[in-house]
């Protein structure tokens, strides 16, 4: 029975921290956008600029409301579903949480209710600095949860309490620890990669509707140069860092994302394949030679061990899964790049507006981005696994004893409904909003309603 | 060390439930101080712009409780493990209700998120006076066994205890009846006109009812936990936060006697800060109280953090607070006077 506990335990924080970072997702890579428009409108007084504020502004509402709810069972879980772990590590992991809380919820969160509901209350240029505030506070708040993370990734800074417990020694090499940096940049690129691709996204509908659309274009032009931008920093040098990092300290996580089960020199990267774990081998596989080792290592010369060179019990638990994530973001990952590339170019020749197959497939690309940071995550999560803190504490350890799973089960089916039916009425409202816009007379209609209510 | 953190953790709490309170109470209030559906909207932008800003305090809390005192979050957290969900899920509730409300222009819409708003807002009041008198009675805490509590178990308070009895009920009903005088307070503050004038004459009655209620729980909180009254004499610090809750009720009766509606409203929330302020002043050290023997305890000291750590925490936290304040203060600046729906609204057009 423990087991099956431990199992529902970690599918309870897997769903909860799945649906509620596609929100933050966009909130942080949204928030610069909308500084960016105020600032213009701002200083040149355009009002294009500050329509699409206005519009995203909007949407933020929407997307805040239900990160921010979201978000608050995830600090408790810690405390429901893993007691023993915040028992063992709350010195240390507590200190970001807290930070999280203290430092950048609270800015985030003073300024979003001002940003959405005070534009005329509090004038243009307070409203600018509630969109930096937004930004500056999503960001910050992204920083302290990945700090969070890259401890439990890569324990840096802590040393051990006379009960045993974790306790902090050094609050710099804590916070500035280096796989906190690098996973913080990589995550940053990513989220501003879901967040050009939903503004191009929405500016390729409006243009495709409209072909004169102010705002689409405008939405397009931002959209894709952001976009592109975003999807190269993914990869390099952030992503290309990442996978550094993984190789020198979680080589069992790199062998299973690889599928790879022998060691050797001029390691292979795959492509494409799938992983037999029972048999140990790749099935049907087409790899690309010696380019494991080069990338993470720097040269095709270095060994990059296979699972077979590490003792099972230090096996990530779930290789086959691990395997499909990371395969599918850096599959998603270099096509991001393709579409953006390729946006960009027929922006620049003026053709953008009028390739409707193009146009077609930045509308419907905006799913993706979430796809790939989904299953960023998952790669970074079942690549840590057997450990809840790498090489110090397990995860079978961390979670709370007094919690059945049929507890567990239960509060689960709890939040699935519920976040099926905040999803549903997500989509509706969003949507609600891009049509609203997308009429060119948006302000005629919305004086009308206004008035009919 | 541990002294400072139990100082900074009851700080947390206060801020969050004087705050959060009026909109748990406002939100209580919904149907009774909000006769249509203009009014209800006026409601709801009083408290719209700053309700996600209340609630990150009960997130601060979280966390000034995980980084401090780890195994008090350990042990009490799962004991109270459906409770606990049944709080996130009205929270999720009440906030989007808040939120979605406006997004559609239909009376229909409205009335079903006015219905949730008003719902989970009187189930939140209940449920954080249901903690305050968990917190205040003790729980079976016992070596060995991990801590997990029943519904309810014989309604008393002694030894196996569940979450409901007679005592954590009243404090229940007090919390809902207090917090709604401080939403009306509140609201009296905020708007105009027929709202104001109902909400107003609703804070009349409220704060007379939760002066009759205080009596009633104070005497039964002697009953359950004679040593609170024990400390209160013993330690200056709970005479301060006696003082405070003293000065409150002073100013309450006062402003609503002289017509200052601000004198009220600040007096509810020296009231709110000093009740559970005095409780966490006399109780000191103890977090977790053991119905089954005192011996079995949490106290601030067993359950907090190894020293280093609170020291780190030490010295980041009055930064972060210092901020927190000068945010509010911004914003508060900008949000002073009362709300009108032609400039507070999600349309700025």
């Amino acid at each position: 029975m423990t087991d099956d506990a431990l199992f529902w335990h970690r599918i309870h924080f897997a769903f909860t921290i799945v649906f509620h970072y596609l929100f933050p997702q966009l909130t942080m890579g949204v928030a610069w956008f909308l500084v960016g428009w105020k600032w213009l409108h701002l200083r040149t007084g355009d009002a294009r600029y500050n329509n699409a504020a206005r519009l995203w502004a909007r949407m933020f509402g929407i997307n805040f409301a239900v990160g921010v709810v979201t978000g608050i069972p995830m600090e408790f879980q810690f405390g429901t579903n893993w007691s023993e772990f915040s028992r063992y590590a709350g010195g240390v992991i507590g200190q970001t949480l807290a930070m999280e809380g203290m430092f950048a919820f609270l800015l985030e969160s003073a300024f979003i209710g001002a940003l959405v509901w005070g534009e005329k209350r509090l004038g243009p240029k307070s409203h600018f600095i509630a969109a930096l505030g937004v930004a500056v506070g999503s960001w910050t708040s992204g920083y302290f949860i990945l700090v969070t993370n890259a401890f439990m990734q890569y324990p840096s800074g802590h040393s051990f309490a006379a009960d045993g417990s974790l306790r902090l020694e050094s609050m710099s090499r804590f916070l500035l620890s280096p796989w906190a940096l690098v996973q913080f940049c990589h995550n940053q690129a990513a989220a501003l990669v879901t967040g050009s691709f939903a503004i191009a996204s929405v500016g390729a509908f409006y243009v495709l509707r409209n072909a004169k659309s102010e705002q689409g274009r405008l939405f397009l032009k931002w959209g894709t140069a952001g976009g592109l931008l975003a999807s190269v920093l993914v990869a390099f040098p952030t992503g290309d860092q990442q996978a550094k990092l993984v190789a020198r300290h979680q080589p069992p996580a790199l062998a299973a994302m690889e599928g790879r089960f022998d060691s050797g020199a001029m390691a292979d990267i795959t492509l494409i394949g799938q992983p037999d774990v029972q048999n140990r081998r790749l099935d049907n596989p087409i790899r690309v030679p010696g380019m494991l080792s080069f990338l993470a290592f720097g040269t095709f010369h270095k060994d990059v061990p296979g699972l077979g060179a590490f003792p099972e019990n230090t096996w990530p638990t779930n290789i086959e899964l691990l395997y499909y994530s990371f395969h599918v973001m850096a599959g998603l990952g270099t096509l991001f790049i393709a579409l953006m590339g390729l946006a960009t170019i027929q922006r620049i020749r003026g053709r953008l507006e009028s390739s409707e197959t193009l146009l077609w497939v930045l509308m419907l690309a905006f799913p993706f981005p979430f796809i790939a940071n989904t299953a960023g995550w998952m790669t970074t999560e079942l690549g840590r696994q057997p450990w809840l803190i790498y090489g110090l504490f397990r995860t079978s350890q961390g979670y709370s004893k007094a919690i059945g799973s049929g507890e567990a089960l239960f509060t689960l089916i709890g939040f699935t409904g519920l976040y099926f039916l905040l999803g549903l009425l997500y989509l509706l409202l969003i949507g609600r909003e891009i049509m609203h816009s997308a009429d060119e007379n948006q302000y005629a209609v919305l004086a009308m309603e206004k008035a009919a209510w | 060390m541990v002294e400072l953190w139990f100082g900074i953790l009851t700080v947390m709490i206060v801020f969050f439930i004087v705050l959060d309170g009026w909109d748990f109470g406002a939100g209580a209030l919904h149907y009774i101080v909000a006769g249509n559906q203009e009014e209800r909207r006026a409601l709801i932008a009083a408290l719209g712009p700053l309700w996600s800003w209340h609630e990150v305090w009960l997130v601060g809390t979280g966390g000034v409780l995980f980084v401090a005192f780890p195994r008090v979050l350990a042990t009490a957290f799962p004991a109270y493990y459906l409770a606990l969900f049944l709080v996130l899920w009205t929270l999720i509730l009440r906030g989007i209700s808040l939120e979605f409300r406006g997004h559609i222009p239909h009376s229909m819409w409205r009335s079903f998120w006015d219905f949730v708003f008003a719902v989970s807002n009187t189930t939140l009041a209940v449920l954080f006076g249901t903690a305050f008198g968990n917190l205040i009675r003790g729980m079976p805490l016992a070596p060995g066994t991990p801590l997990s509590l029943p519904l309810f178990t014989d309604f008393g308070v002694r030894g196996k205890v569940g979450i409901l009895d007679w005592y954590t009920l009243s404090a229940a009903v007090f919390a809902v009846v207090c917090l709604s005088a401080h939403g009306a307070s509140y609201l009296s503050l905020k708007t105009e006109s027929e709202i104001h004038r109902r909400s107003a004459r609703a804070a009349k009655v409220l704060w007379a009812a939760t002066a009759v209620l205080l009596a009633g729980v104070s005497l039964e909180t002697f009953y359950v936990r004679p040593e609170l009254f024990a400390g209160m004499a013993a330690r200056p610090a709970a005479w301060v936060m006696l003082a405070l809750t003293a000065g409150g009720l002073i100013a309450i009766f006062t402003g609503l006697h002289s017509g200052s509606e601000l004198l009220t409203f600040r007096g509810g929330c020296a009231l709110i800060a000093g009740l559970p302020g005095t409780a966490a002043a006399s109780l000191f050290p103890v977090m977790l109280h053991s119905t089954l023997g005192p011996q079995y305890s949490i106290t601030a000291f067993n359950g907090s953090s190894d020293v280093s750590s609170l020291r780190t925490a030490a010295y980041w936290w009055p930064i972060a607070f210092a901020f927190a304040l000068t945010y509010f203060s911004f914003i508060g600046r900008h949000y002073a006077g009362r709300v009108k729906l032609s400039t507070d609204t999600q349309r700025p057009y």
